[in-house]
């Protein structure tokens, strides 16, 4: 493999060379004793001259050396090491200072490195170790909770989950405020983060503010992740790793159910089987509902053990009818559905290097299934690092190839393509029996689901026989309705270096990253047989709606896109990048460091999607676009955004104590029109180390570091898509109809004076470590202003255009993050090593502006912005309310009835988040844990209004079907008096209330606290590495237990979903509103072995 | 140090080359057009223009007793007990609003090219077309500061006398410009191909309406006053109506049905299935009653029986509930006379009405020629015959000595006339018989209107609120005209 490297870099090897008579070259690769990777930048110099080098980001350096020479390595953060260069190699490995302080190395902005210490602003850096402590199969689960201000929605619980990564909050009202994902000093399109391989990761950092991405322009306004992936190894010895794990995925929070109600749906009158009569449902006396056994909804009689018909007569009209007991299965049908889900991950990694060359491969491959059977998603992946010095000359080059098989049952969601790309999980669209958990939620607990398991073929399941008339079989979806998604996805780039003097770097970059995306939605077609379509029981069921042709026709659809791979719900663009960068350095008088970067950055991004549909395929099972009847549905769309940058960052230190920087960056974008195109970004940092710079603090035995930093900032942020400045005309609906096209006016007014949003931020914070750095405390406050939000506000749509994009109003977000970490035992001192952390955020947000005359602007699915209030905020309907805030309810009926107008529920995004982390670890067991704690923020549960619609939900059997007084409700008496009710009962406790009052259609009952505290991550690791020692080809063995998501306890007023959970995509900011299209809530254990030989 | 000058210099100019000027000008948005031609624009605003009256008011259609809710769903607390709020109908607004949109675009920029006289008085018609349903249902709205924003943000409503007033005089420009030759609109013109005479027939036909509607409260209204001025250009009657096809075709195109416009609401899908509206609306019992009290044809072409047994026309009373409500199995759906074919034309006024308006003119001594009696009849016989039954057939029913049936027979012609008319209305023009309805108060419904216990009223609702939309968005406006009460505040030509 070397050699194989040797050749594909020798077009690299330009006719640079460097000659010094009478030395020799002496090369080598400094290590770290801490972790035993290699530590770039190390200073090696020959001992009493000037002559020196830097390692490379490979820790490797060359040097030409004298005979008899001595090498001396330095490096801040570590004791400096002196080595003879007797051999052509010396390798060294540095061992960390013990009373060095603040200087650790951090990867910031554009790959460049700093010592901890220099940093005018707040980061954080999560190891390998801790990323991959728990298998996760993305990255992202693997951050959750670990740094202050860094939050992780998972949005779902699919196969293919949705993921959003926030840092500090909100800031655009309706822009991307997703983190921008930057790997190796080059962005990568938001949605590859699944695609890469976590275990190739070497490090990862978190830019949390504006301030510390600034160098990376207006894609940074919301912070940036820097992910470094693995290189060659140290020294010259191959090394292997192989890691297999495996986990199981469980079902963990579900809605309370209703365990003592069958079904009954609301009819006045029914046919009971064997009889040609209709019998009234509703008993005139007692009212007591009958038991209807083809019904979707559970409003029924209360379980009593009999014997009851369940269904229509198999087959037909005179087939066999199923008995079933009337009373609850001892599962429940959630849990009968519900499967247990596996993963397993096979990863395999080779790394070798010399003083010259390293290079690292990885392959892996991962195979996972879900709670929901049939859903597959199977990644796998390869990747090829490596890094070549020659002279003054080095090259760095990353190849990363994944390639993922998704399938999964459809769920109605589209694509990009604005509608006609994606298909619903069933052929009928009745009542939610469109999305697969709605369906679920309509089986009753009596219901013993192995009788419908097979759709196509048993006797109660199949599409003419189900026993429920209005929904539809779940298994017919899982098995007849699926999605298939195939990516692939290519990360590459390649990076050129210079260093012709000691004071002066150049290199240039690029990079091309993509992904082609193909998915394919099908469903298969149903043929209704004469007896389905006759409505047994005359109640119009799901089969008489397809009397016109007998048969619901297959339906595919099938879409294409290059772009960054992705595809649900929105596909992201692909990019090139070329970035050339100058890195002067010079350190004057001894004691002031200087350097200048200067650089220039030029992208494309681009996307094209194409999209073909039909819903009426000729012949069952063929799904082919081409035989088809009627006309084929088909869409494109491309999109280009180019944006070059000039970029500046300059560093002024004196003594080590004491640090300068700024940043200025001009952008100019091709998504703005030519005269608002370019614009500048500032930004200015100082940090400042009283331990160092003030004799009296030097050497104190309980505060021994502590650094004070702040910055102000400036970024843009295009919030615009392209194009969207100037007004367009759009297909009109229908056409073209044979030859004749037609346009119509598009909605929404676009303006050719749009800006990007303007992001400001203050950023200061305090680093204090007490008792020899076994305690230490990071403490920022942060405060960001955003101008020119740029929002489509509604116009009156008597004007042309029922919305106008446009940059508004001013919004603020302050917040403090707290970071306490301490090492209580050291297993040096104690045999027993315990550290616990404490990562804390708290994220105010306010509106301060929006139009003159403005006070609330509608951001979509409930959510608002409004002047002086948090965003987005929930706002919805509410029961009419006495002025102390009691409900009042109808003097006839009890009933409370819905006010006009809206009422505000809170913010919906997490103002706290708590995240605590411990491990313990004795000999070689050590045991993790990182649990996580938000609040401060509201949910509205769509789920809530299926469980009342079906009556499956524990809510309405609360008060036992029966008849009560609406708790604390009073009643109107006169213009501006209310009197308590106690006694006004609501007039029916059973469908009349849940179902047919205002109930059911008021948003209130369906709003919760969004808090939770889950404990995310729990690993009990056993580290074999002196068992396996006498087995001479293995090194070292690992073997640990793991489990994520283990327990979830959420307010008693949520008793629906994971409040995680949204129905919105990962670039919109308004989760806060979940549905029926998120599963429940999982967890996950399972284990892992780990050799390396 | 000379050497590193040139490396740097050479190192920069690798990220800068190829930068070109208008490497950033990428402002052509190579998705959609910015700009669009007077035909495009022509085509695409009159099948929205179809589709909005076609398919919009099925509300108004269970209203007027020719559709009940579907007793296989819960009640519908809009439709069955008036419970409405402003934004139940917010898409009525939006709708007409987005089509005038296109229309106001067509006139202006056809107003600067002479040659495009044809597309100019096409726009002015369609404008009246739909104003005067967003004014016979909201009253007050936005007209003279429409469709400005750059000037206007926050349109001022204007009165809905005035806005009638220019109505007519808008029609009267119209009709001149039509005469005045230019470019054939040709196929894009879906209506009438081209034919500035039959535009020219509708654009009096309209005027005809505007009149009439205010008679009731003002039998000498600016628009009857005007009538004589156009009279000699003619109205459309039994022979001519006005009726849309842009090539309505059984399949989707990019997703969107081409059936037409009534056939895809209300019928079946292009894979032949029952669309939702289809199983939701079935017969009313009030209605069939009237239909068979008259020994009316029509019924068997209006509805079609539920089948499986089931073969007589059923229904269930407007806002019935409990244990008496029929489901599906057993009520009639929408028949074969209004369902003809997914290709169907689309009507925009449709012969009958034609005749029933001109007829009603004659009585109110607007037009002076012809006589009511013969019009009535022609328009009796050509709804039988839309509707796919003969003339002898029409002839034997209208005949009979019933009361709304025969013309002599009829004491109240007027009366007679709008009986007959709503009979002839039914389905896709539903909003027309609503508003006829609330003109004149024929037919004469039940009371309560509602058999829903829930129902907050009952009299049908006589207006529409102003749509949330323009609350939000058009506040100050809109609050100018004071609270609005769909049961009490009347539109202008309202008794």
């Amino acid at each position: 493999m070397k050699k194989l490297l040797l050749v594909s870099l020798c077009f690299l090897m330009l006719c640079i060379t460097q000659v010094f008579a009478q030395n020799r070259t002496v090369t080598g690769t400094v290590t770290s004793k801490d972790d035993g990777l290699p530590i770039p930048g190390v200073t090696v110099k020959v001992k009493g001259t000037s002559v020196g080098t830097q390692t490379n980001t490979s820790g490797k350096y060359t040097l030409s050396v004298p005979q008899g020479a001595t090498l001396v390595f330095s490096f801040i953060g570590y004791e400096t090491q002196q080595a003879a260069a007797t051999g052509a190699t010396v390798n060294v490995v540095l061992v960390l200072a013990s009373n060095q302080l603040g200087e650790v190395v951090v990867t910031t902005s554009l790959g460049i490195k700093h010592t901890e210490r220099d940093l005018g602003y707040a980061t954080a850096t999560i190891t390998p170790k801790e990323l991959t402590q728990t298998n996760t199969t993305n990255i992202a689960n693997g951050l959750t909770a670990k740094v202050a201000g860094l939050a992780v929605y998972s949005l779902d619980n699919g196969v293919d989950p949705n993921i959003a990564i926030v840092l500090r909050g909100n800031r655009s009202l309706e822009g991307d405020n997703n983190a921008l994902i930057v790997v190796d000093g080059i962005p990568i399109p938001g949605g590859t983060l699944s695609s890469i391989n976590p275990n190739d990761i070497a490090d990862v950092t978190i830019l949390k503010g504006a301030g510390s991405a600034a160098l990376y322009g207006s894609e940074a306004s919301n912070g940036a992740i820097l992910i470094t992936t693995k290189r060659g190894a140290n020294d010259a010895k191959p090394t292997i790793v192989y890691q297999n794990s495996i986990q199981l995925e469980k079902v963990s929070f579900y809605p309370k159910l209703n365990t003592q109600f069958g079904t009954y749906g609301g009819e006045g009158s029914y046919r009971y089987p064997g009889t040609n009569n209709f019998l009234p449902a509703i008993d005139p006396l007692t009212g007591q509902t009958a038991y209807i056994p083809y019904e979707n909804q559970e409003y029924g009689p209360a379980y009593n053990g009999a014997i009851v018909p369940i269904g229509a007569p198999a087959g037909s009209a005179t087939g066999p009818i199923e008995m079933i007991k009337y009373s609850p299965y001892p599962t429940p049908p959630i849990e009968q559905f519900f499967q247990t889900g596996y993963t397993e991950q096979n990863d395999i990694s080779y790394s070798q290097g010399d003083a010259k060359n390293s290079i690292f491969i990885s392959a892996q491959d991962a195979f996972r299934t879900t709670v929901v059977p049939n859903d597959k998603n199977i990644r796998n992946a390869f990747s090829v690092r490596g890094h070549r010095t020659y002279g003054i000359f080095s090259a760095d080059f990353s190849f990363g190839y994944t390639k993922t098989y998704v399938t999964t049952y459809n769920s109605g969601t589209t694509n990009g393509l604005g509608g006609i790309n994606g298909i619903g999980g069933s052929y009928v669209t009745n009542a939610g029996a469109n999305d697969l958990y709605s369906s679920i939620l309509q089986l009753p607990a009596f219901l013993n689901l192995s009788t419908i398991k097979n759709p196509n073929t048993s006797e109660f399941g199949n599409v003419n026989d189900f026993y429920d008339a209005y929904a539809i079989n779940p298994y017919w979806t899982i098995d007849n309705s699926r999605r298939e998604i195939n990516k692939d996805v290519l990360l590459s780039q390649l990076k050129l270096k210079l260093e012709p003097s000691k004071w002066l770097d150049l290199s240039y970059q690029i990079s091309d990253n993509f992904g082609i995306n193909q998915e394919r939605d099908t469903q298969a077609e149903v043929d209704f047989s004469a007896y389905g379509l006759s409505d047994y029981f005359s109640a119009g069921n799901v089969p008489s709606g397809f009397r016109g042709t007998g048969k619901a026709p297959g339906q595919v659809a099938d879409y294409y896109s290059y772009g960054d791979g992705t595809s649900n719900p929105n596909p992201g663009y692909s990019r090139v990048q070329g970035d050339a960068i100058a890195d002067f350095h010079h350190k004057f008088f001894t004691d002031l460091s200087t350097s200048l970067i200067v650089g220039n950055s030029v992208r494309q991004q681009y996307l094209k999607e194409m999209g073909t549909y039909s819903n009426d395929l000729l012949i069952p099972g063929f799904y082919n676009i081409n035989t088809i009847a009627g006309a084929i549905a088909a869409n494109e769309a491309s999109y280009t955004v180019r944006n070059i940058a000039y970029f500046g960052d300059l560093n002024i230190g004196w003594k080590n104590y004491i640090n300068f920087e700024a940043t200025l960056r001009n952008e100019q974008d091709s998504r703005l029109s030519k005269a608002e195109r370019s614009f500048y970004y500032p930004s200015a940092k100082l940090s400042f180390i009283p331990t160092d710079a003030i004799p009296g603090l030097k050497d104190n035995k309980i505060i021994n570091y502590i650094k004070l930093y702040g910055s102000y900032s400036r970024v843009g942020n295009i919030a615009i898509g392209p194009y969207q400045i100037q007004n367009i005309y759009t297909l009109a609906p229908g056409f073209p109809y044979g030859s004749l096209g037609g346009l119509t006016a598009g909605t929404e007014a676009f303006s050719s004076t749009l800006k990007p949003e303007l992001t400001t931020e203050d950023e200061i914070g305090a680093e204090l470590q007490f008792f020899q750095s076994r305690l230490s405390i990071n403490a920022t406050y942060y405060n960001q202003k955003v101008v020119n939000q740029t929002v489509p506000i509604g116009t009156s749509i008597t004007t042309g255009y029922s919305t106008t994009l446009t940059n508004i109003g001013e919004t603020q977000s302050n917040g403090e993050e707290l970071q306490v970490t301490g090492q209580i035992l050291t297993q040096a001192q104690n045999k027993v090593g315990w550290t616990l952390g404490v990562n804390y955020s708290n994220n105010d947000s306010k509106v301060i502006s929006l139009l003159p005359g403005i006070t609330s602007l509608s951001l979509g699915n409930r959510q608002f912005a409004v002047v002086g209030q948090p965003f987005p905020l929930l706002e919805g309907t509410d029961f009419v309310r006495d002025p102390q805030g009691h409900v009042v309810v109808d003097p006839n009926t009890g009933y409370p009835s819905t006010a006009q107008g809206l009422t505000t529920y809170g913010r919906t995004t997490p103002q706290y988040d708590l995240g605590l982390t411990t491990s313990v670890s004795y000999k070689f067991i050590s045991i993790s844990a990182v649990a996580e704690y938000r609040g401060g923020d509201v949910t509205y549960n769509g789920i809530g209004g299926t469980l009342d619609f079906t009556g499956s939900g524990y809510t309405s059997t609360s008060a036992g079907r029966q008849v009560f007084v609406y708790p604390n409700s009073v009643i109107q008496t006169g213009p501006n008096t209310y009197v308590k009710n106690t006694n006004v009962n609501i007039e029916n406790g059973n469908y009349g209330f849940w179902q047919g009052s205002a109930y059911a259609s008021t948003d209130y009952p369906y709003v919760s606290s969004g808090a939770f505290w889950k404990l995310r991550e729990v690993n009990l690791s056993f580290n074999l590495d002196k068992f396996v020692k006498q087995y001479k080809f293995i090194r070292g063995a690992t073997v640990s237990f793991t489990g994520r998501n283990l327990f979830i306890w959420v307010p008693k007023n949520n008793p629906w979903t994971d409040p995680e959970f949204s129905d919105t995509n990962p670039t919109s900011n308004l989760r806060g509103t979940n549905d029926i299209r998120e599963t429940p809530g999982t967890r996950i254990f399972g284990g892992s072995l780990k050799l390396t030989f | 140090m000379k050497k590193y000058i040139l490396i740097i210099a050479v190192f920069f100019s690798i990220g800068i080359t190829g930068c070109k000027k208008t490497y950033l000008s990428l402002e052509q948005n190579p998705n959609q057009p910015s700009v669009s031609p007077p035909g495009l624009t022509l085509s695409g605003a009159l099948v929205v223009a179809v589709a909005n009256v076609n398919q919009s008011y099925s509300t108004d259609g269970i209203w007027m007793q020719y559709w009940s809710n579907s007793g296989n769903f819960v009640p519908d607390p809009v439709s069955e007990q008036f419970q409405i709020t402003n934004t139940s109908y917010t898409g009525v607004w939006t709708n007409l609003y987005q089509n005038l949109t296109n229309f106001n675009n067509l006139q202006i920029s056809a107003a600067a090219d002479p040659t495009l006289t044809s597309f100019e008085a096409i726009a002015i018609i369609m404008k009246v077309y739909d104003f005067q349903q967003l004014v016979d249902q909201f009253g007050d709205v936005p007209y003279t500061q429409a469709f400005n924003p750059s000037k206007y943000l926050n349109p001022a409503y204007d009165s809905q006398q005035s806005i009638y007033n220019d109505l007519v005089k808008q029609l009267d420009a119209a009709i001149a410009l039509a005469s005045k030759g230019g470019t054939s609109p040709g196929t894009s013109d879906i209506v009438y191909g081209g034919n500035m005479a039959n535009w020219q027939k509708f654009a009096n036909s309209l005027k005809l309406r505007l009149a009439i509607r205010q008679s009731t409260v003002n039998k000498s209204n600016t628009a009857a006053a005007d009538l004589a001025s156009t009279a000699s250009f003619g109205y459309l009657d039994d022979t001519q109506d006005a009726e849309a096809n842009p090539g309505y075709a059984n399949q989707l195109s990019s997703g969107v049905s081409q059936q037409s416009p009534f056939w895809a609401a209300y019928g079946f899908d292009v894979t032949g299935n029952q669309t939702f509206p289809n199983t939701y609306y079935r017969g009313n019992t009030f209605f069939i009653k009237a239909l068979t009290n008259f020994n009316d044809p029509r019924i068997n072409q209006i509805y079609a029986p539920a089948g499986s047994g089931v073969t007589n026309i059923q229904g269930n009373a407007f806002g019935l509930v409990g244990t008496t409500v029929l489901t599906n199995s057993f009520t009639a759906s929408i028949g074969p006379g209004l369902l003809i074919s997914p290709t169907q034309n689309a009507v925009l006024m449709g012969h009958a009405e034609a005749c029933f308006l001109q007829a009603e003119g004659i009585l109110d001594g607007y037009i002076t020629t012809g006589t009511a009696q013969a019009l009535y009849q022609r328009g009796i016989t050509a709804s039988f015959v839309d509707m796919g039954l003969t003339a002898a057939q029409a002839t034997t029913y209208y005949s009979q000595s019933i009361t709304n049936v025969g013309w002599t027979a009829s004491a109240n012609q007027e009366e007679a006339i709008i009986y007959q008319k709503w009979i002839s209305l039914v389905g896709y023009a539903n909003l027309e018989a609503y508003l006829e309805y609330l003109r004149t108060g024929f037919p004469v419904l039940p009371n309560p209107v509602s058999l829903d216990p829930a129902a907050v009223s009952a009299v049908l609702p006589i207006r529409q609120y102003y749509p949330l939309s323009e609350l939000t968005s058009n506040g100050p406006s809109v609050a100018k005209e004071g609270t609005i009460n769909i049961f009490t505040t009347k539109i202008f030509w309202e008794k």
